[in-house]
């Protein structure tokens, strides 16, 4: 029950989708360990702000803006220049900041056994929680008929 | 222009508050979670309103205005703006979005077929007095199905428009940072379509329920029926800085259209959506959406009227600005008042034959 997105490398995207809705303590502890291991690291920027959601109106295919959702953000490099990023919805700067030294470890040193241990762990939960949900939903389904 | 002093004012609004903030007692973050948790209802009606989705801010807001909705909205309106805007997600598209509840009352076949979700649509009312005797309510558990509902449901109108029911639709070619914003630009009338979808997703519910309930019962031009309602969650789809989409997390939208009639070979059809679950606002606005084709001017299904008079924040400013001090434009009305009274005094105490009479018809 991924869900997927163009464009962009896959492998990229399913694991930013991952960390984005992981466990958040799970997430913490992960990006500590990390921490220890890697050099020195810029900061380009760790706050919160606003996305805005457009969605497009099924009547005349019209895009609107819904309305702005509370993101917390993290952009971090490292001095050979690779780059991490993490966005979530909510406010916890830490939990974005942890999300961008996962992404800013795999892609200055590839995915290590404990991160590829985390990612395939949170992926699980996130798909057991979807899949429990859309059963209970699915014992809702109903058949019209007329008489 | 002339005002009024009041001494004393400053010692007086000080007190005012904290009045208010005693009688609603301590704010934790342990009393905002128990809002936000038990809740969910409000608080999307809160982040719809307020245009800004975040659960955690809007129990925070509705805790500390004692649930005052219009308090609420406007302190989530005005903390929204300390933000920067940091990106525009890919337009959600209705296909996409991960579906709890789907119905229809204009087609009961539909493709994917139709999905009740958390309703209480079909059940009794019932106050649950029992709660007050000592006797906790525990809901009982879903029997939930052997194989999970699947996690995305077709459009139904595209269905329509493949079978030539409703009228066809280009393909959108605005940009996301083209597209029309009234946060950032005035709504002007006649409005884009664009304006029209915002401001509808952010009006206040109860006002929209009231100008869609009048044109459902004959004050509008068109009698609507459900095509689809749907609940679910959209996902936040952003761009990596290498160029990735992902999904930051979901936010929970309702989505509805509303048909009436035949128009030129094709179904007409209404549209509306807001931030959180809530289908009475999108249902109402869909019907407002689907009355604005032909609507006299001035009327409450004339988008001009109904876009105006449910803007949350300008209709309960302007509703509340009445009990400030308006004592100066009050005393002009009075002295109008007293020098009329005291003329028609006057010329009732003249002597008879000394009265200008008015000549006969």
């Amino acid at each position: 029950m991924t869900d997927t997105f163009p464009p962009g490398d896959t492998d990229h995207r399913a694991t930013l989708d991952i960390l984005a809705r992981a466990r958040p303590e799970r997430l913490k502890q992960h990006a500590e360990i990390l921490l220890e291991e890697m050099g020195e690291i810029t900061v380009i920027a760790n706050r919160t702000g606003l996305v805005m959601v457009p969605m497009r109106d099924t009547v005349q295919n019209v895009d609107f803006h819904l309305g702005e959702v509370l993101v917390s953000e993290a952009h971090i490099a490292d001095e050979a220049g690779n780059v991490g990023y993490g966005m979530v919805t909510g406010r916890d700067l830490e939990r974005a900041m942890a999300m961008a030294v996962i992404d800013l470890r795999i892609a200055a040193f590839g995915q290590d056994t404990a991160t590829a241990t985390l990612l395939a762990e949170e992926k699980a939960h996130l798909a057991a929680v979807d899949e429990e949900r859309m059963r209970q939903v699915e014992a809702t389904r109903v058949e019209m008929e007329t008489f | 222009m002339a005002y009024v002093a009041t001494r004393g004012g400053e010692k007086a609004i000080e007190q005012a508050e904290r009045l208010f903030r005693q009688d609603l007692g301590p704010i934790d973050a342990a009393r905002v979670d128990t809002i936000r948790k038990t809740m969910p209802y409000l608080v999307d009606r809160v982040m719809g309103e307020a245009s800004l989705y975040d659960e955690e801010l809007a129990a925070l807001a509705l805790a500390q205005t004692g649930g005052e909705l219009s308090e609420a909205v406007l302190v989530l309106r005005a903390w929204r703006t300390t933000q920067p805007r940091l990106a525009i997600a890919r337009p959600v598209q209705q296909d996409e979005v991960l579906t709890q509840r789907r119905i229809s009352a204009a087609f009961k076949d539909i493709p994917g077929g139709q999905i009740l979700g958390p309703t209480l649509d079909y059940s009794h009312r019932v106050l649950a007095t029992d709660v007050l005797e000592g006797k906790p309510f525990t809901p009982p558990p879903v029997d939930s199905a052997q194989a999970p509902a699947p996690v995305r449901q077709p459009s139904l109108a595209e269905w329509q428009r493949q079978q030539g029911l409703v009228a066809p639709a280009t393909e959108p070619d605005t940009a996301p940072e083209d597209i029309p914003d009234l946060t950032r630009e005035p709504l002007l009338f006649p409005a884009s379509r664009a304006h029209r979808l915002q401001s509808l997703a952010r009006a206040e519910t109860g006002g929209v329920l009231a100008l869609g309930y009048a044109a459902m019962r004959g004050y509008g031009n068109a009698h609507p029926t459900v095509n689809e309602l749907r609940l679910g969650e959209a996902n936040v789809v952003v761009r990596h800085p290498r160029g990735t989409e992902f999904s930051a997390g979901r936010v929970r939208v309702s989505q509805a259209e509303v048909t009436s009639k035949e128009k030129g070979g094709y179904l007409e059809l209404g549209f509306a959506a807001t931030f959180g679950w809530n289908e009475v606002k999108v249902i109402a606005a869909a019907t407002l959406d689907l009355n604005s084709a032909e609507a006299p001017v001035g009327s409450a299904v004339h988008e001009e009227f109904y876009l105006y008079h449910t803007e949350s924040v300008e209709a309960s400013g302007f509703c509340i600005h009445f009990k400030l001090p308006h004592y100066v434009t009050f005393q002009s009305v009075l002295d109008a008042m007293r020098d009329a009274k005291a003329k028609k005094t006057a010329a009732d105490a003249a002597p008879a034959e000394t009265r200008q009479m008015e000549p006969a018809e």
